[in-house]
């Protein structure tokens, strides 16, 4: 049994502000992440975030998965947190996280990703979503 | 039992596919498959930056080539941030420890090449550098 990973990414520049995941670093326009044809489950998510540290202040970072190809509607998770008491000088690297789930998806439809900055404005925030099927 | 594959390069410009194709001394390591191999069974990999221009980015992880038989998969490897510092001021470093995705379970061809690239998404922070390992079984 194989797995698919498709992923999405994109930048996040207001706090509260639902905002879609569209590209693919060099690919601007990727197109709709489709749930592959054969897929049974969307097993895990995998995501990275990382604010510039632009903005004095501590917010955190959450993924809404939506749209026709999850079977159960729509879904949500924390992917991340940053925060920095001054605007000079905050720096960070991280790893991605593997996050398990089991969520049943509809084969050739689409799912959206939307990132989402919650608490305070930390400046403008990377985030990238890999979505891993199971076959 | 399993067989490895790692491959390092440096990533210097945002939406730039990079394939890493060198291994530290190993310029030219092979990106054949080991014979015999029917899945990725686990991905080892790290990424930095030198945090030398102000921005956010993320990292993505490419694999390709004729052994890849699902087409290409894109996975997430992680993120840097970065704002520049107050003149006459130090930063700390930006470091991760290696990250590993188990059963991954990318079915592949064995004998065939393999093509692993990153790439930055998001905002230039300066260079990056990216190291993957490929654990095959």
């Amino acid at each position: 049994m194989s797995k698919l990973f498709r992923t999405r990414e994109g930048d996040i520049t207001a706090v509260d502000t639902k905002t879609q995941l569209t590209t693919l670093g060099s690919e601007t326009a990727p197109g709709p992440l489709l749930v592959p044809a054969g897929a049974k489950k969307l097993n895990a998510i995998i995501v990275a975030a990382s604010s510039n540290y632009a903005v004095a202040g501590a917010g955190t970072f959450i993924c809404r998965l939506e749209g026709g190809g999850l079977e159960d509607g729509p879904e949500t998770c924390v992917v991340g947190a940053a925060g920095v008491g001054v605007a000079t000088g905050g720096a960070s690297a991280t790893n991605s996280r593997r996050i398990q789930l089991d969520l049943d998806v509809v084969p050739a439809n689409e799912i959206i990703i939307f990132g989402e900055n919650a608490g305070t404005d930390v400046g403008t925030t990377s985030m990238a979503v890999t979505l891993e099927f199971q076959l | 039992m399993s067989k490895t594959l790692t491959v390092e390069g440096t990533v210097t410009a945002v939406d730039t596919v990079v394939r890493l194709t060198s291994q530290g001394s190993v310029t030219a390591p092979s990106l054949v498959t080991p014979a015999g191999v029917k899945m990725i069974k686990k991905i080892v990999s790290v990424v930095t930056a030198d945090c030398l221009a102000a921005g956010q980015v993320t990292y993505i992880l490419r694999l390709g080539g004729s052994a890849v038989q699902n087409g290409e998969q894109t996975i997430v490897l992680g993120a840097a941030g970065n704002i520049a510092v107050q003149a006459g001021s130090d930063k700390a470093p930006a470091w991760t420890v290696p990250k590993v995705i188990d059963s991954v379970d990318i079915a592949v061809a064995g004998s065939d090449t393999i093509s692993v690239s990153a790439e930055m998404a998001g905002v230039d922070i300066g260079t990056s550098e990216v190291a993957v390992t490929l654990v095959f079984e």
